[in-house]
Protein backbone atom coordinates (compact mmCIF):
# COMPACT_ATOMS: atom_id res chain seq x y z
CA UNK A 1 0.00 0.00 0.00
CA UNK A 2 2.81 2.41 0.81
CA UNK A 3 4.25 1.76 -2.65
CA UNK A 4 0.95 2.80 -4.19
CA UNK A 5 0.82 5.96 -2.12
CA UNK A 6 4.39 6.90 -2.89
CA UNK A 7 3.85 6.20 -6.61
CA UNK A 8 0.74 8.34 -6.58
CA UNK A 9 2.30 11.30 -4.78
CA UNK A 10 5.51 11.37 -6.81
CA UNK A 11 3.80 11.05 -10.18
CA UNK A 12 1.29 13.72 -9.19
CA UNK A 13 4.14 16.11 -8.47
CA UNK A 14 5.73 15.32 -11.85
CA UNK A 15 2.50 16.17 -13.59
CA UNK A 16 2.77 19.84 -12.71
CA UNK A 17 6.31 20.36 -13.98
CA UNK A 18 6.17 18.25 -17.13
CA UNK A 19 6.39 21.01 -19.71
CA UNK A 20 6.70 19.29 -23.04
CA UNK A 21 4.55 16.39 -21.94
CA UNK A 22 5.51 12.99 -20.66
CA UNK A 23 8.54 12.68 -22.98
CA UNK A 24 10.15 15.48 -21.02
CA UNK A 25 9.85 13.79 -17.67
CA UNK A 26 11.15 10.36 -18.71
CA UNK A 27 14.66 10.94 -17.27
CA UNK A 28 13.21 11.98 -13.92
CA UNK A 29 10.87 9.01 -14.02
CA UNK A 30 13.78 6.69 -14.77
CA UNK A 31 15.89 8.19 -12.01
CA UNK A 32 13.06 7.84 -9.50
CA UNK A 33 11.96 4.34 -10.46
CA UNK A 34 15.34 2.74 -11.17
CA UNK A 35 17.89 4.47 -8.93
CA UNK A 36 16.04 6.08 -6.02
CA UNK A 37 13.14 3.78 -5.23
CA UNK A 38 14.49 0.68 -7.00
CA UNK A 39 11.01 -0.19 -8.13
CA UNK A 40 12.25 -1.62 -11.40
CA UNK A 41 15.56 -2.44 -13.08
CA UNK A 42 16.98 -0.44 -15.96
CA UNK A 43 16.39 -3.19 -18.51
CA UNK A 44 12.71 -3.52 -17.66
CA UNK A 45 12.29 0.25 -17.75
CA UNK A 46 13.87 0.36 -21.22
CA UNK A 47 11.62 -2.46 -22.37
CA UNK A 48 8.53 -0.67 -21.05
CA UNK A 49 9.65 2.47 -22.83
CA UNK A 50 9.88 0.45 -26.06
CA UNK A 51 6.45 -1.13 -25.56
CA UNK A 52 4.94 2.30 -24.87
CA UNK A 53 6.50 3.64 -28.07
CA UNK A 54 5.26 0.75 -30.15
CA UNK A 55 1.70 0.71 -28.80
CA UNK A 56 -0.84 3.00 -30.40
CA UNK A 57 -2.22 5.71 -28.16
CA UNK A 58 -0.93 8.54 -26.01
CA UNK A 59 2.71 8.53 -25.03
CA UNK A 60 2.28 8.39 -21.27
CA UNK A 61 2.14 4.60 -21.40
CA UNK A 62 5.61 4.16 -19.85
CA UNK A 63 4.00 5.53 -16.69
CA UNK A 64 1.08 3.12 -17.02
CA UNK A 65 3.45 0.17 -17.40
CA UNK A 66 5.48 1.23 -14.38
CA UNK A 67 2.27 1.18 -12.35
CA UNK A 68 1.45 -2.26 -13.77
CA UNK A 69 4.88 -3.53 -12.74
CA UNK A 70 4.35 -2.38 -9.16
CA UNK A 71 0.73 -3.22 -8.51
CA UNK A 72 -0.96 -4.89 -11.46
CA UNK A 73 -4.05 -3.40 -13.03
CA UNK A 74 -4.75 -1.15 -10.04
CA UNK A 75 -1.22 0.19 -10.19
CA UNK A 76 -1.52 0.84 -13.92
CA UNK A 77 -4.69 2.89 -13.58
CA UNK A 78 -3.47 4.66 -10.46
CA UNK A 79 -0.19 5.68 -12.11
CA UNK A 80 -2.00 6.98 -15.19
CA UNK A 81 -4.46 8.88 -13.03
CA UNK A 82 -1.63 10.35 -10.94
CA UNK A 83 0.26 11.69 -13.94
CA UNK A 84 -2.86 13.27 -15.40
CA UNK A 85 -5.04 14.70 -12.64
CA UNK A 86 -3.01 17.71 -11.45
CA UNK A 87 -2.35 19.03 -14.93
CA UNK A 88 -5.92 18.27 -16.00
CA UNK A 89 -7.33 20.35 -13.15
CA UNK A 90 -4.80 23.08 -13.86
CA UNK A 91 -5.79 23.35 -17.51
CA UNK A 92 -9.48 23.07 -16.70
CA UNK A 93 -9.27 26.34 -14.82
CA UNK A 94 -6.51 27.96 -16.87
CA UNK A 95 -8.06 27.52 -20.30
CA UNK A 96 -10.70 30.19 -19.82
CA UNK A 97 -8.13 32.51 -18.35
CA UNK A 98 -5.69 31.96 -21.21
CA UNK A 99 -8.26 32.05 -24.00
CA UNK A 100 -9.61 35.21 -22.42
CA UNK A 101 -6.32 37.14 -22.49
CA UNK A 102 -7.12 40.07 -24.73
CA UNK A 103 -3.59 41.38 -25.14
CA UNK A 104 -2.17 39.33 -28.04
CA UNK A 105 1.39 40.20 -27.03
CA UNK A 106 0.92 38.75 -23.57
CA UNK A 107 -0.62 35.63 -25.06
CA UNK A 108 2.23 35.28 -27.54
CA UNK A 109 4.83 35.79 -24.83
CA UNK A 110 3.37 33.05 -22.65
CA UNK A 111 3.26 30.71 -25.61
CA UNK A 112 6.85 31.46 -26.65
CA UNK A 113 8.11 30.97 -23.10
CA UNK A 114 6.37 27.62 -22.69
CA UNK A 115 7.56 26.44 -26.09
CA UNK A 116 11.19 27.25 -25.32
CA UNK A 117 10.99 25.43 -21.99
CA UNK A 118 9.38 22.43 -23.65
CA UNK A 119 12.04 22.27 -26.37
CA UNK A 120 14.87 22.32 -23.85
CA UNK A 121 13.24 19.69 -21.67
CA UNK A 122 12.37 17.38 -24.55
CA UNK A 123 15.86 17.57 -26.06
CA UNK A 124 17.67 16.97 -22.80
CA UNK A 125 15.25 14.16 -22.08
CA UNK A 126 16.14 12.47 -25.37
CA UNK A 127 19.82 12.90 -24.60
CA UNK A 128 19.63 11.46 -21.09
CA UNK A 129 17.36 8.58 -22.06
CA UNK A 130 19.72 7.72 -24.91
CA UNK A 131 22.65 7.57 -22.49
CA UNK A 132 20.71 5.21 -20.23
CA UNK A 133 19.10 2.82 -22.65
CA UNK A 134 21.26 2.79 -25.76
CA UNK A 135 23.97 0.19 -25.41
CA UNK A 136 26.63 0.17 -28.06
CA UNK A 137 27.31 1.98 -31.29
CA UNK A 138 24.58 0.29 -33.31
CA UNK A 139 21.83 1.67 -31.05
CA UNK A 140 23.16 5.22 -31.41
CA UNK A 141 23.42 4.81 -35.16
CA UNK A 142 19.76 3.76 -35.24
CA UNK A 143 18.77 6.73 -33.05
CA UNK A 144 20.63 9.20 -35.26
CA UNK A 145 19.21 7.57 -38.37
CA UNK A 146 15.72 8.03 -36.90
CA UNK A 147 16.36 11.71 -36.21
CA UNK A 148 17.63 12.28 -39.75
CA UNK A 149 14.75 10.43 -41.32
CA UNK A 150 12.03 12.17 -39.35
CA UNK A 151 13.68 15.55 -39.96
CA UNK A 152 14.25 15.24 -43.69
CA UNK A 153 11.47 12.95 -44.86
CA UNK A 154 7.77 12.69 -44.12
CA UNK A 155 7.89 9.02 -43.20
CA UNK A 156 5.32 7.91 -40.69
CA UNK A 157 7.09 7.10 -37.38
CA UNK A 158 5.47 3.66 -37.41
CA UNK A 159 7.72 2.59 -40.31
CA UNK A 160 10.78 3.51 -38.28
CA UNK A 161 9.48 1.60 -35.26
CA UNK A 162 8.95 -1.46 -37.45
CA UNK A 163 12.42 -0.99 -38.92
CA UNK A 164 13.88 -0.78 -35.40
CA UNK A 165 12.05 -3.96 -34.44
CA UNK A 166 13.37 -5.82 -37.49
CA UNK A 167 16.95 -4.68 -36.99
CA UNK A 168 16.66 -5.53 -33.29
CA UNK A 169 15.23 -8.99 -33.93
CA UNK A 170 18.26 -9.83 -36.04
CA UNK A 171 20.37 -9.23 -32.96
CA UNK A 172 22.17 -6.23 -34.41
CA UNK A 173 21.45 -3.78 -31.56
CA UNK B 1 4.09 12.27 -30.42
CA UNK B 2 2.16 9.17 -29.59
CA UNK B 3 3.06 5.55 -30.32
CA UNK B 4 1.76 5.64 -33.84
CA UNK B 5 2.69 9.28 -34.03
CA UNK B 6 -0.94 9.89 -34.40
CA UNK B 7 -3.35 10.91 -31.67
CA UNK B 8 -3.16 14.62 -32.44
CA UNK B 9 -3.67 14.47 -36.22
CA UNK B 10 -6.45 12.00 -35.59
CA UNK B 11 -8.08 14.33 -33.05
CA UNK B 12 -7.90 17.18 -35.53
CA UNK B 13 -9.44 15.09 -38.30
CA UNK B 14 -12.31 13.92 -36.14
CA UNK B 15 -13.11 17.16 -34.34
CA UNK B 16 -12.52 19.66 -37.12
CA UNK B 17 -12.99 17.90 -40.44
CA UNK B 18 -15.49 15.14 -39.79
CA UNK B 19 -17.73 16.16 -36.92
CA UNK B 20 -17.16 19.92 -37.32
CA UNK B 21 -17.31 20.37 -33.55
CA UNK B 22 -14.55 22.96 -33.65
CA UNK B 23 -13.25 25.30 -36.32
CA UNK B 24 -9.64 24.93 -37.36
CA UNK B 25 -8.72 28.17 -35.54
CA UNK B 26 -10.42 27.05 -32.35
CA UNK B 27 -8.57 23.76 -32.50
CA UNK B 28 -5.21 25.51 -32.95
CA UNK B 29 -5.93 27.94 -30.11
CA UNK B 30 -6.85 25.11 -27.77
CA UNK B 31 -3.84 23.07 -28.83
CA UNK B 32 -1.60 26.07 -28.19
CA UNK B 33 -2.90 26.31 -24.65
CA UNK B 34 -2.47 22.60 -24.04
CA UNK B 35 1.16 22.86 -24.98
CA UNK B 36 1.69 25.72 -22.54
CA UNK B 37 0.45 23.79 -19.58
CA UNK B 38 2.56 20.92 -18.21
CA UNK B 39 1.31 17.33 -18.18
CA UNK B 40 0.31 14.85 -20.87
CA UNK B 41 -0.58 17.04 -23.88
CA UNK B 42 -3.27 14.80 -25.21
CA UNK B 43 -4.99 14.57 -21.83
CA UNK B 44 -4.95 18.35 -21.62
CA UNK B 45 -6.52 18.52 -25.05
CA UNK B 46 -9.22 16.11 -23.94
CA UNK B 47 -9.94 18.25 -20.87
CA UNK B 48 -10.23 21.42 -22.97
CA UNK B 49 -12.45 19.95 -25.65
CA UNK B 50 -14.57 17.93 -23.24
CA UNK B 51 -15.16 20.80 -20.82
CA UNK B 52 -16.17 23.10 -23.66
CA UNK B 53 -19.22 20.97 -24.32
CA UNK B 54 -20.19 19.51 -20.98
CA UNK B 55 -18.15 21.21 -18.27
CA UNK B 56 -16.27 19.09 -15.78
CA UNK B 57 -18.26 15.99 -16.68
CA UNK B 58 -17.40 16.42 -20.34
CA UNK B 59 -13.74 16.78 -19.48
CA UNK B 60 -13.87 13.64 -17.40
CA UNK B 61 -15.66 11.68 -20.11
CA UNK B 62 -13.18 12.83 -22.76
CA UNK B 63 -10.19 11.83 -20.66
CA UNK B 64 -11.65 8.42 -19.89
CA UNK B 65 -12.69 7.83 -23.48
CA UNK B 66 -9.27 8.68 -24.72
CA UNK B 67 -7.26 6.64 -22.26
CA UNK B 68 -9.16 3.45 -21.39
CA UNK B 69 -8.66 1.70 -24.73
CA UNK B 70 -4.93 2.37 -25.05
CA UNK B 71 -4.36 1.46 -21.40
CA UNK B 72 -6.07 -1.92 -21.82
CA UNK B 73 -4.10 -2.56 -25.00
CA UNK B 74 -0.78 -1.70 -23.43
CA UNK B 75 -1.60 -3.94 -20.46
CA UNK B 76 -2.22 -6.77 -22.88
CA UNK B 77 1.24 -6.13 -24.32
CA UNK B 78 2.62 -6.11 -20.77
CA UNK B 79 1.17 -9.57 -20.14
CA UNK B 80 2.75 -10.83 -23.37
CA UNK B 81 6.01 -9.22 -22.29
CA UNK B 82 5.92 -11.05 -18.96
CA UNK B 83 5.60 -14.35 -20.83
CA UNK B 84 8.06 -13.83 -23.65
CA UNK B 85 10.66 -11.34 -22.45
CA UNK B 86 13.17 -14.14 -21.89
CA UNK B 87 13.43 -14.72 -25.66
CA UNK B 88 16.50 -13.19 -27.26
CA UNK B 89 14.53 -12.06 -30.28
CA UNK B 90 12.02 -10.20 -28.08
CA UNK B 91 14.87 -8.52 -26.20
CA UNK B 92 16.42 -7.50 -29.51
CA UNK B 93 13.15 -6.15 -30.90
CA UNK B 94 12.61 -4.02 -27.79
CA UNK B 95 16.18 -2.69 -27.93
CA UNK B 96 15.66 -1.73 -31.56
CA UNK B 97 12.35 -0.01 -30.84
CA UNK B 98 13.70 1.92 -27.88
CA UNK B 99 16.63 3.23 -29.94
CA UNK B 100 14.11 4.47 -32.52
CA UNK B 101 11.86 5.84 -29.74
CA UNK B 102 14.65 8.01 -28.36
CA UNK B 103 15.26 9.35 -31.85
CA UNK B 104 11.57 10.18 -32.23
CA UNK B 105 11.59 12.18 -29.01
CA UNK B 106 14.71 14.06 -30.11
CA UNK B 107 13.21 14.91 -33.47
CA UNK B 108 10.03 16.21 -31.83
CA UNK B 109 12.23 18.63 -29.92
CA UNK B 110 14.24 19.54 -33.01
CA UNK B 111 11.13 20.19 -35.09
CA UNK B 112 9.78 22.52 -32.41
CA UNK B 113 13.15 24.28 -32.37
CA UNK B 114 12.86 25.33 -36.02
CA UNK B 115 10.41 28.05 -35.01
CA UNK B 116 12.90 29.50 -32.56
CA UNK B 117 15.32 30.68 -35.22
CA UNK B 118 13.17 33.71 -35.99
CA UNK B 119 14.37 35.07 -32.66
CA UNK B 120 17.60 33.18 -31.86
CA UNK B 121 18.02 34.73 -28.39
CA UNK B 122 15.23 32.38 -27.34
CA UNK B 123 17.64 29.51 -27.93
CA UNK B 124 19.42 30.70 -24.78
CA UNK B 125 16.45 29.37 -22.79
CA UNK B 126 16.78 26.04 -24.55
CA UNK B 127 20.51 25.95 -23.70
CA UNK B 128 19.91 26.89 -20.05
CA UNK B 129 17.30 24.16 -19.76
CA UNK B 130 19.52 21.52 -21.30
CA UNK B 131 22.54 22.48 -19.17
CA UNK B 132 20.49 22.50 -15.96
CA UNK B 133 18.87 19.16 -16.75
CA UNK B 134 21.64 17.21 -18.45
CA UNK B 135 24.84 18.70 -17.04
CA UNK B 136 23.85 19.57 -13.50
CA UNK B 137 21.26 16.77 -13.37
CA UNK B 138 18.72 18.95 -11.61
CA UNK B 139 15.21 17.59 -11.20
CA UNK B 140 12.48 18.71 -13.55
CA UNK B 141 10.93 21.07 -10.99
CA UNK B 142 14.20 22.93 -10.41
CA UNK B 143 14.94 23.18 -14.11
CA UNK B 144 11.54 24.74 -14.75
CA UNK B 145 11.98 27.10 -11.80
CA UNK B 146 15.40 28.29 -12.98
CA UNK B 147 14.65 28.55 -16.67
CA UNK B 148 11.17 30.08 -16.60
CA UNK B 149 12.19 33.65 -15.59
CA UNK B 150 14.60 33.75 -18.56
CA UNK B 151 11.95 32.19 -20.75
CA UNK B 152 9.28 34.74 -19.81
CA UNK B 153 11.67 37.69 -20.11
CA UNK B 154 12.95 36.72 -23.56
CA UNK B 155 9.48 35.69 -24.71
CA UNK B 156 8.18 39.13 -23.76
CA UNK B 157 10.85 40.78 -25.92
CA UNK B 158 10.26 38.30 -28.74
CA UNK B 159 6.51 38.96 -28.70
CA UNK B 160 7.19 42.66 -29.19
CA UNK B 161 9.69 42.11 -31.98
CA UNK B 162 8.30 39.36 -34.16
Amino acid sequence: MSILLSLFLKLSAFSLVAFGGVSALLPDLLDLAVYQERWIDLQTFSDYFAIAQAAPGPNFMTVTLLGWHLYGVIGAFLATFAIAWPSSILIFYLQRLLLGIKDPLKKQAIQYAAAALAIGLVLSSAWEIALQINHGVAAYVLTIFTILFTTFTRWHPLYLIVLGAIIGSMGLI
Amino acid sequence: MSGFGGVLPWARRTLVEKDKILTSEEFSAILGICQIVPGPNIMNLAVCVGSRFAGARGAFAAVLGLSIGPILLVLLLAVLYDHYSYLDSVKGILRGISAVGVGLIASTGLKMMRDEFQYPAMLLVVVITIVAASYFHLGLGWVVLIASPFALFLAWIKAHKV
